[in-house]
């Protein structure tokens, strides 16, 4: 499909019969805009023929490991277009905005009930911003101890972010094994587990899809150390009242509510990421606080132990409206949600067991990890695209890192039995095809708009825009 | 309301088939475990919730803005919301599959394209969470390519990215400094600044370069490049900034859109997502997510920044936006933004009130107000209007779009002429 700057046509709409004389100085001023001006019926065109080239959950099957990609119900959706939310300006007086900090103060004490925590900040914008907080938080802890701690303990199983997170904030990453049944090697973690430790960052349950067995200790032994414990909440859809994070022995948890929380992932966002920590480290969360005086809710700046602001405003507030719709709509029986994710990825797993490797033979929690590894180097992503012509989207695909031709799958609690039922069969059909047939499997897939696309050009001569000048040199070579 | 489509019956099938007896055998070693339900309300039903959420929304009030300040209130055209609630864009993730994601694919390469277009830089990513964190990540990346540990900000810069700033300085050790020298990895400075001044910015740029450091532009209003010369053309090595403007509702300050564009040689340290075009096996024209190596979950602590999922939805939005506005309509936005500023800053000069900005400026500008600011803004209240951000007892900065009709600049300035 051409590219929006590819339309033959030039229309005038939108110009305004408005005399207005620009009094700029002509260094200020732009000569040429070289945007094309096309109608709105293509334009209109133009984006739903894309929107058709793209799969969502409202499309299908989308059981991307780690991601948590359940249904988002649509009213969330009306409620985030109310024009008392999406038409307030962040700079508007106190009283213009009382119900959002309302609602901003009332999901903060349902997201606390859940994670056990004490209080939580909303401004992250997604789990990797928490991250970026959470580790802040903890330096300027130690700082205020007068400790120096340099390090931070992450296992093999974690998510990219959390060594990226600690690079940023130049704390050294100490990395533990996985042991043999699934879990953080305990002993490894005894022997690691020096002074120097500032914080260990654990996704629980891992993301092998498995609940750390070992949490209450662990979280114990690095107390005794000095150290804090961070949980990386990505998984938190298999917990919602079943076990609260604090209670475990977190001092921290992010939470993505984009996943756990349903509020939609948008092709890569916008998400949010919302900050829990126990009540030792409270202050240290950033400002604005909302907090409650009698009836009236007020933005708090009067924070002097604060880390600061870590986004413009308050947060990806529309998101947050999502979110506390999602749990109005949930309310005490939200225990349910985590139950049936729990439920569906064991009944997955125990459909796919007998044709895919299992490397940790254990009951999983929301997601599981098989392996391809018996159908040779490459399997995985061959399999992942033969998905494609199934009508599914794959898998999380090579992560973890430490099982080889991994598919991280996590089919959430929204989906039925039947879906479950054929996603199964198709799996089990391509292990059948990738023996019998594997050219078949190998060049998939066949349905999709386009084939495989050769990423090494992509990387070897970047086209990373449109460029007029380009184009022209091409029109002029013809 | 349920959104689980799991009957009794189903359930009891599945326990059997994995070969346990209640849900409960699944989580009993999730501990410790909880002995009572959550402390939260009961359920709702979808009728419940909206009439309950409604009754808060209520609680807010909408006034007639005439503040901007890194929040800017324009018209945002109905294709738009209509195109943007396609469940194919909304409800897909990081597009890692590219044979089913080609929709968001070339809408992310097509808002690279428009955002080199309006910044006049090489390359761009896919997005960043906000203005404010992009001038994070702009700083993080300075003192990586440099490195360096110095960030020196030009006067100017909007408060709450600064404040941003700082956090993203204490986490990454660096330090923001009011000398530029051979230690500054990166001098910034935010076009139009935050009182609306438009500078040329070409001999900071030449100072910052002379010692090494990289010139970063930081845009918060950025439909006014439709209209001002490009960042690129003073010397900026790196542009980020907010896309909000470009179809983004106002949301009580979230989600927005952070960008960040640069030129060429920064693209190995460039955070984020970037889509790249390719052909398929067929020699089919593609587009792919690429130079991925850069990003955590393939190069973890050795990442180019931490980040992960972005904006990628309000990229879509203001694509579509640009698209639709096209040239003409992007430059009648910027034309009517500033004529509306002005012709408001002129009938408050004649009301008594002096206009502090020493440049020209685009949409925003500062003034001393002849009686207390706060005076000022509980008259401007009482008429529906809110009259600008309180910088000071007698300050206030006071920004127009085109929505602020010449009526509504007329009522503004008859309520402030009494």
């Amino acid at each position: 499909m051409k590219t929006i700057f590819e339309y033959n046509e030039e229309t005038t709409g939108h110009l305004s019969d408005e005399e207005i004389q620009l009094k700029l100085p002509s260094d200020l001023m732009r000569d040429d805009l070289e945007l094309p001006n096309i109608s709105e019926i293509n334009v209109v065109r133009h984006y739903t023929n894309l929107s058709k080239k793209n799969f969502g959950v409202d499309v299908g099957f989308y059981p991307l490991g780690s991601c948590t990609m359940k249904y988002n119900p649509k009213v969330n959706e009306d409620m985030a277009k109310l024009n008392g939310f999406a038409g307030l300006h962040p700079h508007s007086s106190e009283e213009c905005i009382q119900g959002a900090l309302e609602l901003m103060w009332r999901l903060e004490q349902q997201l606390k009930e859940i994670t056990g925590m004490d209080a939580v900040s909303l401004q992250p914008a997604a789990g990797a911003q928490s991250e970026l907080l959470g580790a802040t938080i903890a330096k300027a802890h130690f700082d205020q101890k007068n400790e120096k701690r340099t390090k931070a303990i992450i296992p093999d199983s974690a998510h990219g972010t959390n060594p990226a997170t600690a690079a940023i904030c130049r704390l050294e990453t100490v990395v533990i094994p996985t042991d043999s049944r699934g879990n953080m090697d305990l002993q490894k973690f005894k022997e690691s587990l020096t002074p120097d430790i500032a914080l260990v960052m654990l996704t629980n349950p891992n993301t092998l899809g498995l609940y750390e067995e070992n949490i209450l200790e662990i979280c114990d032994l690095a107390h005794k150390n000095g150290t804090l414990m961070y949980c990386d909440g990505a998984n938190m859809n298999a917990l919602l009242g079943i076990t609260k994070p604090a209670e475990q022995g977190f001092d921290m948890i992010h939470l993505n509510l984009h996943k756990s929380f349903s509020t939609p992932h948008g092709g890569g966002g916008p998400g949010a990421g919302v900050l829990g920590v126990r009540s030792f480290l409270a202050d240290y969360l950033p400002i604005p606080r909302v907090t409650k005086q009698n009836t009236k809710y007020v933005l708090d700046y009067e924070k002097n132990k604060s880390v600061g602001k870590i986004h413009s405003f308050y947060g990806n507030f529309g998101m947050l409206v999502r979110a506390y719709s999602y749990i109005m709509s949930w309310g005490t029986d939200i225990r349910k949600v985590s139950e049936h994710a729990v439920l569906n990825a064991n009944y997955l797993l125990s459909l796919l067991k007998e044709s895919y490797h299992l490397s940790y033979n254990r009951s999983c929690a929301h997601e599981f990890v098989i392996s391809s590894k018996n159908f040779g180097e490459k399997s995985a992503l061959n399999i992942a695209k033969r998905l494609l012509d199934y009508g599914f989207h794959p898998p999380t695909i090579y992560f973890p890192l430490i099982v080889s031709e991994a598919l991280m799958i996590e089919p959430t609690e929204t989906e039925s039995m039947e879906t479950l039922d054929r996603f199964a069969s198709a799996l089990k059909k391509i292990a059948v095809e990738i023996n019998a047939n594997p050219q078949l499997v190998m060049s998939a897939p066949h349905s999709t708009p386009i084939g495989r696309l050769d990423e090494v050009e992509a990387a070897r001569k970047p086209n990373l825009r449109w460029n007029p000048s380009l184009e022209n040199d091409k029109m002029g070579s013809h | 309301m349920n959104y689980i489509p799991i009957t009794e019956k189903d359930r009891n099938k599945m326990l059997e088939q994995i070969g346990v007896n209640s849900i409960n055998d699944l989580i009993k070693d999730f501990r410790p475990l909880l002995k009572a339900d959550l402390n939260l309300q009961k359920p709702m039903s979808e009728f419940e919730v909206k009439q309950h959420i409604q009754e808060i929304a209520d609680k807010n009030k909408i006034m007639k803005y005439f503040v901007g300040a890194g929040s800017y209130d324009h018209y945002i055209p109905s294709a738009l919301g209509h195109l943007l609630l396609r469940g194919e864009f909304s409800t897909g993730y990081t597009p890692y599959q590219p044979e089913m994601s080609q929709g968001t694919l070339q809408a992310i390469y097509e808002f690279q394209s428009f955002m080199c277009i309006l910044t006049g830089m090489d390359i761009s990513n896919a997005s960043l969470y906000d203005g404010a964190s992009a001038l994070g990540e702009a700083a993080l990346l300075g003192a990586s390519y440099k490195a360096r540990r110095r960030v020196f900000v030009k006067n100017g810069l909007n408060p709450q990215y600064l404040e941003v700033l700082k956090t993203y300085c204490k986490a990454a050790d660096l330090e923001l400094t009011d000398e530029i020298n051979d230690q500054t990895a990166c001098v910034i400075a935010q076009y139009p600044d935050f009182y609306g001044n438009i500078e040329n910015l070409t001999h900071l740029a030449e100072r910052a370069h002379k010692i090494g450091a990289l010139f970063v532009v930081c845009v918060n209003e950025p439909t006014s490049l439709a209209i001002l010369r490009a960042p690129a053309d003073f010397g900026a090595d790196i542009v980020v900034g907010d896309g909000q403007s470009f179809g983004i509702p106002i949301n009580f300050g979230g989600p927005y859109l952070g960008f960040m564009t640069a030129k060429e040689f920064l693209l190995k340290k460039m955070p984020g997502r970037i889509c790249g075009m390719t052909t398929d096996v067929k020699g089919n024209k593609g587009f792919v997510l690429t130079f991925q190596a850069r990003e955590q979950h393939i190069r973890r602590e050795r990442a180019t920044s931490n980040i992960t999922t972005n904006q990628g939805l309000m990229a879509l939005a203001s694509t579509i936006y640009l698209a639709l506005m096209g040239r003409n309509g992007l430059r009648t936005v910027a034309r009517l933004s500033y004529g509306r500023a002005h012709l408001l800053q002129q009938k408050l000069e004649s009301a008594g009130f002096k206009t502090l900005n020493n440049n020209p400026f685009y949409n925003e500008f500062l003034v001393k107000t002849p009686k207390p600011s706060d005076d000022i803004l509980s008259e401007l209240f009482e008429n529906g209007i809110q009259g600008g951000l309180k910088v000071d007892e007698d300050k206030l900065l006071i920004c127009c779009t085109e929505m602020n009709t010449t009526q509504d600049i007329e009522r503004f300035a008859n309520v402030v002429k009494k």
